[in-house]
């Protein structure tokens, strides 16, 4: 412990030099803006941010990202709130019961509370990252083909719990993530698969634009054909002196206990590499779901709904922090992003990076406590701010919501080809929304899609063939285990649930 | 068909650009006029990395002449597009690009149009070749403990991707080895390193960059390193042909210019690059990146590009991704 706290001043003798505080507010401000625009999430911010960074200390530099990555993750969820539409893949399982809160004129108590879940979740994160970096960096790396496989099979199944009333519309709809997925070349034997012999598709499809023209466009076009920009608009008025603009005592007397298991699920989904934020707040919102004594009332306006994923996903970012610097393996898409920054500046991530570079990696961790001090701080008090997004007539918040997904679709590639994918996205997103499939499952399953056919056929080359790759290995076991049980108990419960009915 | 106006549009496009590149030699003046850099990836990656490097130093010395140098990201395509754009400029002696391994992939596996024919070679500046790494605690001490381990076991080999560089390796040394074993591509190199830390695997080929760390740390041990000559960043490990397999392979990270640029602007360009080489920055970037800093200029890059796109092209038919 003692190794830890000196640990820690060395770190904040690094980060609260004026200096890098000046780029740590720079850097969360920017993140914030950033994650309100739809689908730039915290990957895209730092991509189009690294630029800025040349000619920076390293640290003053992986502080002014580190900053955009948490404040991307605090911006994202507001627009999740407010217009259903998340910034990022992480904050999907946010719109479910944050949106409907929205609606039924309780932005202002989503949004404060998704802040503190934030901080919270930010906050135990890096708690946990200080006490169990070199312990959690060995169980990372134990982690075989067979083991994401397995993980992600969880994640996958617990897509089940997000996909609503109508199951078989749910299964269709990730199909189709999973079909997007399967474009470009195929990892495992080289071949292309439905390129069309078109160089930019070799790429595949990217999660960017897809994910932006579903939810962004789809969701325009939606309002638009039910008359959304010709109603007249019930103006939303939140202040601080109003009184329902605070959470009252009862959301954060029941979020209690929430708030711990959130965190725990988000860090530790966030510590295993490749699943991260998106799995970590999808497994906290089921989780939660689960055990909750009221199921029902989830996806129709729950605060626990929207603190699960919340302090998950925050603490998952941080959790993603440790494989990055202490393997070099990045958790997520904005840590690889991040990873490339850092070779980049000459850094080496290794095993050895926390011995070689001591003030950067402690200043980087110690940036973190006091970034998560400044968002919720800026976040709450700016939220009368963000609010009135809702009171601009939704006739001008069109055409400035389309050119912010194309400009952003466009952006991180330089694109003409992933525009038009966002304008097909979006058109097949309003048809999703109009037939009651859910966009949310086909995002997710393009994300997951690809990694869960590599480790498979990958954990079956290693096996020649055979399943057993599967049960032989420790972790596996324990993962198979784990997923036989939630599948034969959700099994039970349906067949009793279905005697007792007949 | 082309029209008659759009003939004629090719037509003045070629004189000019037979005047610009004649001109501007005649005068004894190259570089007269701004030189644009094209970078056929996106901002953050190795080939952009490696070109800002060189356009910093090129400023910062003040070796192209005072004139301006743009730099512009043409990603897209794995490198199709931006690769495309230079090619397109044919005499041109005022754009430039960077190569990396897509420069001979990506031709070699979609119709793009444009391959390493298509420009001029100025130098190989860097080498990005392959370790051949196991774990510190496993069996194989040496190179000669992997062979003889897979001429009576099935032993498993990993490397990212399916049909790129690792892959090649892999191939040219169950060549040159004579021995037979499992590749299994992986999706990415962080869950390549995964796969043989949790002794899913027992070797990998990766780049030196991804796995120096752990080498340093003493987690992993590098038992060939797949350049002709010992990398100038890790002198200590041995490279295949050293411990008797006559094999070797690397990526080009170097300069070219679109095709058919005039000799004169092409020495101009190894004479200048030459000196970025010996700069403190320049090796700074080798040493950070793992890359090899032994050089090929000119000429001998062109037959250097041939000879790897033969590799290349060999091993990718054979595991049957091209036909």
């Amino acid at each position: 412990m003692g190794d830890i706290a000196s640990n820690l001043m060395l770190g904040l003798s690094v980060a609260l030099t004026s200096y890098n505080l000046i780029f740590l507010i720079v850097g969360v401000v920017v993140g914030m803006i950033v994650g309100l625009f739809p689908g730039f999430g915290p990957a895209a911010g730092i991509a189009i941010l690294i630029p800025m960074t040349f000619g920076l200390e390293p640290a003053t530099a992986i502080i002014l990202l580190a900053g955009i990555y948490y404040g991307a993750m605090y911006g994202g969820t507001i627009t999740s709130i407010l217009i259903n539409t998340p910034g990022e893949s992480a904050t999907v399982a946010s719109t479910l019961d944050g949106y409907p809160m929205a609606r039924a004129g309780r932005a202002g108590p989503a949004l404060v509370m998704q802040a503190v879940a934030s901080f919270i979740g930010g906050t135990i994160g890096v708690i946990l990252i200080c006490a169990f970096t070199p312990m959690l960096a060995k169980f990372a790396s134990s982690f075989g083909p067979s083991e994401y496989f397995l993980i992600v099979v969880l994640g996958l199944l617990l897509l089940t719990t997000m996909m609503g009333d109508n199951l078989v519309n749910g299964v269709i709809s990730a199909l189709i993530g999973f079909a997007i997925a399967t474009v470009g070349v195929d990892a495992i034997s080289g071949a292309q698969r439905f390129t069309f012999g078109s160089p930019e598709l070799i790429g595949g499809i990217y999660f960017v634009p897809v994910a932006i023209g579903l939810f962004g466009i789809g969701e325009l076009l939606y309002c638009i054909y039910t008359g959304l920009h010709v109603k007249e608009q019930t103006r939303m008025k939140i202040s601080f002196r109003s009184k329902s603009f605070w959470p009252t005592k009862v959301d954060f007397v029941n979020s209690k206990i929430t708030f711990f298991r959130g965190s725990l699920i988000g860090f530790i989904a966030g510590v295993l590499p490749g699943s991260g934020a998106t799995i970590g707040s999808i497994l906290a919102y089921s989780v939660e779901k689960k055990v909750a004594k009221n199921p029902e009332d989830f996806g129709k306006g729950e605060m626990r709904g929207l603190v699960a994923p919340e302090t998950a996903n925050n603490a998952a970012s941080a959790g993603a922090m440790v494989p990055l610097i202490s393997l070099g393996i990045p958790g997520s898409g904005a840590t690889a992003v991040l990873l490339g920054a850092l070779m980049m500046w000459g850094m080496q991530p290794g095993p050895m990076l926390i011995y070689d570079q001591p003030e950067f990696v402690w200043g980087l961790i110690a940036s973190m406590y006091l970034g998560n001090v400044m968002l919720v701080l800026i976040c709450i008090l700016a939220i009368p701010l963000f609010v009135k997004f809702l009171d601009v007539p939704y006739r001008l918040v069109v055409p400035v919501i389309v050119i912010l997904c194309m400009v952003g679709s466009y952006a991180l590639h330089s694109s003409m080809i992933e525009t038009w994918m966002l304008i097909v996205a979006g058109v097949i997103g309003f048809g999703m929304k109009l037939c009651k499939y859910s966009p949310a499952a086909t995002v997710l399953a393009l994300v997951l899609g690809s990694i869960a056919e590599n480790t498979f056929l990958q954990s079956l080359i290693i096996s020649d063939g055979s399943l057993s790759i599967f049960v032989e290995r420790p972790i596996s076991l324990v993962l198979t285990l784990a997923l036989a049980a939630i599948v034969l108990t959700t099994a039970l419960l349906k067949f009793r649930k279905f005697m007792s009915a007949s | 068909m082309l029209t008659f106006a759009k003939k004629s549009l090719l037509f003045g496009g070629m004189i000019s650009a037979m005047l610009l590149s004649t001109q501007a030699i005649a005068d004894g003046k190259y570089p007269s006029k701004p030189l644009d850099y094209t970078i056929a990836f996106g901002p953050g990656g190795g080939n952009d990395l490696m070109s800002r490097t060189l356009v910093k130093i090129l400023n910062k010395y003040d070796l192209f002449g005072g004139q301006n140098i743009r730099v512009e990201n043409r990603a897209g395509g794995s490198g199709a597009i931006g690769f495309n754009y230079v090619a397109q400029q044919k005499g041109n002696p005022y754009h430039a690009t960077s190569t990396s391994g897509n420069f001979l992939g990506t031709p070699i596996v979609s119709n793009t149009g444009w391959t390493y024919k298509d420009f001029t070679p100025i130098a190989l500046l860097a080498q990005d070749a392959m370790f051949l790494v196991v774990r510190t605690d496993s069996n194989f001490k040496t190179l000669e403990d992997l062979i003889s381990y897979a001429k009576s076991n099935n032993l498993k080999i990993g490397g990212t991707g399916a049909a790129g560089p690792e892959r090649v390796v892999a191939g040219l040394l169950s060549k040159a080895a004579g021995i037979e074993f499992t590749y299994v591509p992986s999706q990415d190199d962080a869950g390549l390193i995964t796969s043989l830390t949790s002794k899913s695997l027992d070797a990998i080929v990766a780049n030196p960059s991804e796995v120096s760390g752990q080498v340093a740390a003493g987690n992993f041990r590098a038992l060939g390193y797949s350049e002709k000559k010992r990398s100038t960043v890790f002198p200590d490990v041995p490279t295949f042909a050293e411990q008797g397999l006559d094999f070797d392979f690397s990526l080009p990270r170097g300069v070219v210019l679109p095709g058919e640029v005039s000799d004169e602007v092409r020495d101009w360009w190894v004479a200048t690059l030459k000196k970025v080489v010996e700069t403190p920055e320049w090796n700074d970037y080798l040493t950070t990146k793992g890359l090899s800093g032994n050089t090929i200029w000119g000429e001998d890059f062109g037959v250097f590009l041939e000879t790897k796109d033969k590799d290349f092209r060999g091993i990718l038919t054979e595991i049957g991704v091209i036909k």
